[in-house]
Formats: structure tokens, sequence, C-alpha cells
């Protein structure tokens, strides 16, 4: 490429008032640390801002085991003797006035119509929470998967009436689901409560699933029926495998969902049974001093549902969104 | 299957029906695999719909224990009712001020987390952990903080100068009620704004972006001209979710401030909740569910036009 009449080692370069190298690589060194500072800037925000954001469970934990007049102190302490009394009681059933003399030096009195010890609220919470996801991934897995897969003039329409539902107030359930639920003498009873998380976590499940199911390709469907598969054998035998994670994320936030779920559980039940979010308003209601209970019970409750969580992080944005944001 | 075990009530009918219903799950019969959500939706969902709108025609009377027709008095009562007024202008207030901060907090700290900070994964993380915590524990936790002798968010802001003992978050003339029932809610949900917006954040292509760089356009520049408009679908989504949450609010309230002071932090949840389970007016109580679940879908779907959402 080299014209004619001007062979390349003719062009010279004067390059005595150009910068040297050196310099380009202490310009270039600055800059590096100029960003690396800037990033260490952010990373200490963003640290701050996190652990803003946890200061108030890493509280509650610590006042799991603190003694009360450390609870009850308004400076956070991080050092303190700490106690396994609360557990005792909420976890072992032992008996609280013990505990209460020994700090208070009175007997204290029981919470509002309950105990503190909260292994029964735990087993009911977990009851309900347990058994309404596996229903909810019982019914909402071929729902959402007919939705998917086959041709349906309405399938919009059915997707959006199914997400209308996700919008109802729950206050607006509670009286009419209340007075059923008296008739047909289901106040109290587990099988009540799981029918009514089930369907709160309907719309969740299917519309998110859904989703998941959008992914898998139709072919795999097409060549599992050639080879003989009935369209359930579809379903169940490969396509279910491909939305594995799907469930997955499903389930953990059914679970939470009504782990967490206070106003109707409320209404339906009168003290029998009790989730651990009507359990702890209980606790405050009668009791506006004995917040070491509480926090164990928080700690208790919260603990695997943080597991839980961590786990299926990842499809976490697009739960939470019922599959519109993925 | 369990559901449909319920509804036929009988082992032996079900038995006699099982080996039909594989044979129709094999078949291309949409109606079939939906049933059982459809019908639990319906029943769950549809017939309290339908149960209170017949009971907002007639009032309980827990003297004789009977029902008595009042033909529209109880839709007029709405009118007339300064609570009413009252619980929709506090939860207006509520969904407002919560919408805002949390939508303005989550995009800050969702920005600052997309820019790739050292232990971005572990930030994160903890950054969810608030969102699954059940909002009664939540309230409890954000009760004993705000406790004016020794909560300490109290005595933090006391220390800050922000706040003055006289005028505590909880109790005192109870001027920050409000403010006291904002907390847990804002620390619950500013994070579901930060999951969002951060995914959407990450699924941005680098190209507007590069170019803009290129242009010479500021940091502010990129920020209003090419991020926010790119990023509006998930903002339009985050928010509609949580407007259709905010405008249920009840748990914080329960538990932290019972409505009160007075009436000042009674949202329209707990009002209906108040005249149907405490005060025993039944009728009223489904009337009020009914007005709720109108304002719900309208406010939703006033939503939905302006902004164009596709869901």
């Amino acid at each position: 490429m080299v014209r004619e009449g001007r062979a390349l080692a003719d062009i010279t370069v004067d390059t005595s008032n150009y910068p040297s190298a050196e310099l380009y690589e202490i310009a270039a060194r600055k800059r590096r640390r100029r960003r690396r500072l800037a990033q260490a800037g952010r990373s200490l925000l963003t640290a701050a801002v996190a652990l803003l954001f946890f200061a108030p469970i890493l509280w509650w934990l610590l006042a799991s085991f603190k003694p009360t007049t450390e609870i009850l102190s308004a400076r956070p302490s991080l050092i303190f003797e700490p106690t396994l009394n609360w557990f005792r009681v909420v976890i072992g059933n032992d008996d609280p006035t013990r505990f209460n003399v020994e700090q208070t030096g009175s007997v204290g009195r029981g919470s509002g119509g309950g105990t503190f010890y909260s292994l029964p609220y735990l087993r009911d919470s977990f009851v309900i929470a347990g058994s309404s996801t596996l229903l909810v991934l019982l019914l909402a897995t071929p729902a959402a998967y007919a939705l998917s897969r086959f041709p349906m003039r309405r399938r919009k329409d059915i997707a959006f009436w199914i997400l209308t539902q996700r919008m109802m107030p729950p206050i607006v359930a509670a009286f009419p689901l209340f007075t059923v639920f008296r008739t047909l003498g289901w106040i109290d009873s587990y099988h009540g409560l799981i029918l009514v998380h089930t369907a709160i976590n309907a719309p969740l499940a299917v519309l998110l699933l859904l989703s998941f199911f959008d992914e898998v390709p139709r072919d795999l469907d097409d060549a599992a029926m050639v080879d003989g598969a009935s369209r359930f054998g579809a379903f169940s035998r490969i396509i279910l495998g491909y939305v594995r994670g799907g469930l997955m994320a499903t389930a953990v936030l059914a679970f939470i969902f009504s782990w967490n779920e206070f106003l109707l559980t409320l209404v339906l039940t009168t003290g029998q049974i009790r989730t651990v979010p009507v359990a702890s308003s209980t606790f405050t209601t009668a009791f506006a001093t004995e917040w070491g209970y509480l926090a164990a019970l928080g700690t208790a409750s919260i603990i695997p549902i943080f597991v839980f969580i961590l786990l299926v992080q990842r499809h976490l944005v697009r739960g939470l969104t019922l599959g519109a944001v993925k | 299957m369990a559901k449909a075990d319920t509804m036929v009530s009988g082992r032996g009918v079900w038995r006699a029906v099982l080996p039909a219903v594989r044979r129709v799950l094999s078949a291309d019969r949409p109606l079939v695999w939906l049933l059982p959500v459809i019908l639990l939706l319906l029943s769950i969902g549809i017939y309290p719909l339908l149960y209170n709108l017949y009971n907002s025609f007639r009032e309980f009377d827990p003297v004789s224990r009977q029902y008595e027709n009042v033909g529209w008095e109880n839709w007029t009562k709405l009118y007339t009712d300064g609570r009413v007024r009252g619980a929709v202008a506090n939860t207006a207030v509520y969904v407002a001020i919560a919408l805002v901060i949390e939508f303005a907090l989550g995009l800050a700290i969702a920005m600052l987390l997309s820019t790739g900070p050292w232990g971005a994964g572990l930030w994160q993380s903890m950054l969810i952990l608030p969102m699954v915590v059940p909002p009664t524990i939540a309230a409890v936790m954000f009760e004993v903080l705000e406790n004016a002798d020794y909560g300490s968010i109290s005595w933090i802001l006391y220390g800050l100068g922000i706040l003055d003992k006289t005028e505590p978050l909880l109790g005192g003339t109870g001027r920050y009620a409000t403010v006291a029932v904002l907390l847990p809610d804002i620390w619950q949900w500013t994070p579901f704004f930060v999951l969002i917006l951060l995914a959407g954040l990450k699924a941005l292509p680098t190209e507007p972006l590069e170019a803009a760089q290129v242009d010479g356009a500021s940091a502010w520049q990129r920020f209003t001209h090419i991020i926010m408009p790119m990023l509006r679908p998930m903002i339009a989504v985050a928010v509609l979710f949580r407007l259709v949450d905010l405008i249920k609010v009840f748990d914080y309230i329960y538990v932290i401030t019972n409505g009160g002071p007075g009436t000042d932090t009674e949202v329209i949840s707990y009002y209906a909740y108040t005249r149907s389970f405490q005060n025993i007016e039944w009728g009223y109580g489904s009337t009020l569910g009914l007005a709720i679940l109108v304002l719900a879908i309208v406010v939703a779907n006033i939503y939905v036009k302006l902004l164009r959402v596709e869901w």
C-alpha cells in the first residue's frame, strides 16, 4: 500500500515534543487510582446502606439473647451477657414466671389468651404454609401449562383475570369467608386455612409458572407426543423437568406469603390455631414490656425463611412481579 | 386434586371419576387443566364479592341477632360518614409518601449496586431479607425501635436533633404517628424497588450509554435522557405492584397504632375491619369492603391507562 516514490522510511515524525511513555504511564496510573478510589467510595456507601437495612434484623436477633434491661436500653449494644431464657420459654416450654421473678422481681402474667410457648404456633404456621404450598403447586402447575401450551381464544383474558384476583384486598374476602366458615364449622381448622392460603397464592403460582413454561420450546412437547407420549405424559415426564427451577421459586414464594399472611388468618381463627403472625400480635397487645419472648419467636420464625429465600434469590424479581420482569 | 375431593364429598365418587379424569387430561382440553384453579378462585374470589353485595343492602342487629333489610342506607352512609373520607385521605397520604420514598430510595440504591461495588452480591442478599420478614413481626420490631423511651431509632433521631423528646414518634401528641407506621413499610419494601430496578439496569443495552458518553453527555443527562426512559417499563410494573399492595395496607396499622391516635392513622382496610369485626356492623362493613375494591380497581386502571403499562 505504499505509494510510489515515497517509501515508508522516508516519512519522519518529530517525536521530541511528544510526552514520553513514562508520562502516559503516570497519567494512566492516576486514572486507575482515581477510579479505584471512586469504586471504594461507592462500595463503602453500598455497604453502609445494606447494613442500615440489615440493622433492625440484627438488632432483633441480638434482642432474643439479651436480658430485659439490655432490650430496654435505647443505645443498641453489641456486647452483653447473652441469655437463653427467652428461647427456653418460647421453644422449650419452660415456666416464664421463674424468669420474670429473676429479672423483674414480679411474677408477671401470661400473654392474652395464649402462652409464650411458641412451638405450637410455629407448627401451625408450618402445617398451613407447607400444605398450601404443595396444594397450590398441584393445582397451578397444570393450569399454567395449559395456559402456556393450548391454543385458547381468551388466553390473555384468563391470565389477566387471574392477575386481578391478586389485587383483591383481603378485607373484602374476610367477612364473607368468616360467615361461610362459621356455617361449615371451619373456623380454627387446618383445612379451611390451607384452602384460603392456597387461593391467595394461586394467582402468583399460575402466572409465575406460566412465565417459566413459556420459556420451554414447544418442540419438546411435540417430539414427546410424536414418540407416543400422551399430552399428560409429555407434561409430567418431559416438560416438568425443565421448569424445576421455576417450581422451586414458586414454592418458596408461596410458602413465604402464606407464612406471613395475617388478616384472613386473624379473622378465621379464634385461638385454637395460631400462626406466627397472629400469635406475635397477641404478644404485644397483652404485654407491653415482654419483648424478649417476642424477639425469640421472631428469630425462630424468620431464620428458616431467610434460608429459603436466599436459595431462590435468582428468581426473586420474576416471582415478585408474577413473571412480568425477568 | 384434594380440592376436587372436598367438592365431590365421598371417596367412592372420586374413585369412579379418576380414570375419566386421567383420560380427559390426556386430550388437548384446556378447560380441564384450568378448572381446579378457576373453581378455587371463584369460590374464594368471586363468592365473597357477591355475598358482600347482598350484605350491603342489609344490616345485622346484634340484639335480635337477625339481619334486616336497609335498602341503600349503607351506600348513602359511605358519603355521609366522615370517617370514610378521613380513612381515604389517610390511605392516599400513606400510599403517596410510601411510593415516592420507596421508589426514590430504591432507584438510588439500585444505581449504586449496578456500578459494581465490591461485595455487591453480599449486599444485595442482605437487602432482600427485610422483604420476607412477616409484616406483623416487622411492625412489632419497629414498635420497640420507635419507642419514645428505649427505642433505638428514637434515640438516634434525638441524637441527630431531628426529633424532640417532647414529640416522640409513638405516643405524645401522636403528631408523627403516620411516620411511625410508614417506617416499617419503607424498610420492608424499598428493597422491592431495588431488586426490580437493578434487574432492569443490568439488562439495559450498553451501546446508547457509550454513544452518549462519546457525544459528551453529562452523567445527569445520561440518567434523565437514556437510563430513565429505558427503565420505564420496569418502573411501571414495580410501581403498579406496590400501589396495589399499598392500598391494602393493614398489618402495620393494626399492630403499631390501631388507627390512632384518634383516627389519625386509620386507613380504609383498617376502618372496614373495625366496622365489621369490632362494631359488628356486618352490612356496613361489607359495603366498605366493596368500596375499597372499587377504589383499588379504579386507581389501578387509571394508572395503567395513564402510563399505558404493558403487562
